[in-house]
């Protein structure tokens, strides 16, 4: 979102960036001025290359990644059988404000589910358990803050993850009994 | 940019940065171990730093400034080691000069029942073992010769560690994060996720170490301490405070530190002393005991649970190869440091590894 006085008050570019990028991010954004003074001086800035990835499919994960600036592209390596080439699977493409990887946060020894690419070069703040550790530890109630809207996060993604199941679950039912198999037996 | 050439970049990339941290490194360990004084300040000031964050942390999350929640228990802690000095120093300096008057006696009598332990044993054995005597007498008379030439290099030395290790530890806890941050900003994006994470274990590890050991050292000092002024042993406070530090040395330490007071039991010229010398050496032996077992029983199963599995074997070598290279200071530190290089083998053991197929 854009504000006519964000333009009036603005900061010095860089800084600005990082600031508004946590303080637009969902997981960020119930915390209070200070609470995100904290929040930045914790986090890590990474600045990739285009081309270059930031995690791959199968790598222990440590947290997650804010789009500050370039495009993010995901993608996902399937193993159909252990002696075939993997067929790489685009699922996403990643803009400034998305962030990913946020299940690594909450997973004990989680790996990477897929390979994140840049596609252009690419500015991204990474916020990882240690991170969050040192949050809940200095100041518990921001930790709180973040954790709930990490809950919500989760939550969304596991009742979109269960809708889709329930989609493919109806496609695969309606390819082995076709409809008017259906309407003969009601 | 086509793949060939980001890969290139990319390892260009990596090759710089992880020489330039090397170098970074490899500097700052040659200044710690060729600057005088400097290591054991550091060491010093590292245990200080691990022993104040809880604290630290404590008073930020009250809503104190991270300044001001560094500051009182910094100043706090100074205050409180000058009373301890104020109070304890004099009596550990009477003591300590005490015991240096009677060294000369003890070392004699040490020196006698090495002499008539060694015909005792020529007796039994009919063999001869003239040397031994003589070469066990110069071995002490060296050793008390080195401890006498040492000490104004070694008082000078304690003014320099004195000084540098408040300012270290301070320096640590108020700019450690950032320190942290600066380098881990160097490091290359690949192995940017297990270097955090082995960073952080680190933290923890040693952390937890560190605030165990010294749980573990002040218990054991106090139940010493308590047990020699009880039954009246004389040195209590310099015994005691021998015993804490000695205890910090994994499995040979707590025999070490029984040691002078056994002998200060044997060769005592108190009559009280010398009278019931049986049970005395008994209560002596019992209070060390006693001070080992509250350590195994409550202490040990906290440091062990902290503790990266070292197999005993291995710690009696890393403590062989400690005391080797560094002495006393080598002892101690050479599990933190095996446990350093054993998470950092296996952080980058498990990097190249079990990268994805």
């Amino acid at each position: 979102m854009n504000y006519l006085w964000e333009n009036i008050f603005r900061r010095p570019k860089k800084e600005d960036d990082i600031q508004s990028a946590l303080a637009a991010n969902m997981l960020f954004q119930d915390l209070s001025k200070s609470e995100l003074k904290l929040v930045e001086d914790i986090v890590h800035v990474r600045r990739y290359h285009a081309g270059e990835s930031v995690f791959r499919q199968g790598e222990i994960g440590v947290g997650m990644y804010i789009v500050v600036k370039g495009k993010v592209e995901i993608f996902v390596h399937d193993f159909a059988s252990p002696f075939e080439e993997a067929r790489e699977i685009f699922v996403t493409q990643l803009v400034e404000g998305d962030f990913f990887g946020e299940l690594a946060l909450v997973e004990e020894n989680s790996r990477r589910t897929a390979t994140a690419v840049c596609r252009d070069d690419s500015v991204l703040i990474g916020f990882f358990v240690p991170d969050l550790d040192e949050i809940i530890k200095r100041n518990p109630s921001a930790g709180i803050k973040i954790l709930r809207r990490l809950a919500e996060v989760l939550g969304r993604r596991l009742k979109e993850t269960t809708d889709k199941v329930t989609d493919l679950r109806r496609a695969l039912r309606e390819l082995r009994e076709p409809p008017q198999a259906e309407s003969k037996s009601s | 940019m086509n793949d060939s050439r980001l890969q290139a970049l990319l390892r260009r990339e990596l090759i710089l940065k992880l020489g330039v941290i090397v170098v970074l490194l490899a500097t700052a360990l040659t200044v710690l171990l060729t600057v005088n004084n400097l290591l054991v300040s550091f060491v010093l000031a590292f245990v200080t730093n691990y022993l104040l964050s809880p604290i630290v942390d404590f008073l930020e999350r009250r809503g104190l400034s991270r300044r001001s929640a560094i500051l009182i228990p910094f100043v706090a802690t100074g205050v409180l080691i000058c009373l301890a000095a104020y109070s304890v120093v004099p009596l550990i300096a009477r003591q300590a000069s005490a015991l240096e008057a009677k060294l000369p006696k003890y070392q004699n009598d040490l020196l006698n029942l090495i002499a008539a332990s060694e015909q005792h044993l020529q007796k039994l054995f009919q063999i001869r073992m003239t040397d031994f005597s003589e070469t066990i007498h110069d071995w002490i008379i060296s050793q008390t010769a080195t401890l006498s030439t040492q000490i104004p290099s070694l008082v000078s030395g304690s003014l320099t560690v004195l000084i540098l290790t408040p300012l270290l530890a301070l320096f640590m806890l108020q700019e450690g994060r950032t320190v942290s941050r600066k380098f881990l900003e160097m490091v290359p994006n690949s192995l940017f996720e297990t270097t955090l994470k082995l960073h952080y274990q680190l933290n923890e590890q040693m952390g937890g170490f560190i605030r165990a050991r010294f749980i573990e050292a002040a218990i054991v000092g106090i139940v010493v301490w308590l047990g020699l002024q009880i039954i009246g042993i004389p040195f209590a406070t310099l015994l005691a405070l021998f015993a804490a530090i000695t205890n910090l040395i994994p499995y040979i330490g707590p025999f070490i530190g029984a040691v002078p007071a056994l002998f200060i039991v044997l060769f005592s010229d108190d009559p009280a002393i010398a009278e019931s010398l049986n049970w005395n050496l008994f209560w002596v032996t019992t209070i060390y005991f006693i001070a080992q077992l509250i350590d195994i029983v409550f202490i040990i199963p906290l440091v062990v649970a902290r503790l990266v599995n070292l197999h005993p074997a291995t710690v009696i070598i890393l403590i062989i190869i400690g005391a080797q290279v560094m002495g006393i200071l080598g002892m101690v530190i050479s599990i933190p440091v095996a446990i350093a290089i054993k998470l950092i083998f296996k952080a980058f053991y498990e990097h190249i590894l079990e990268s994805p197929r």
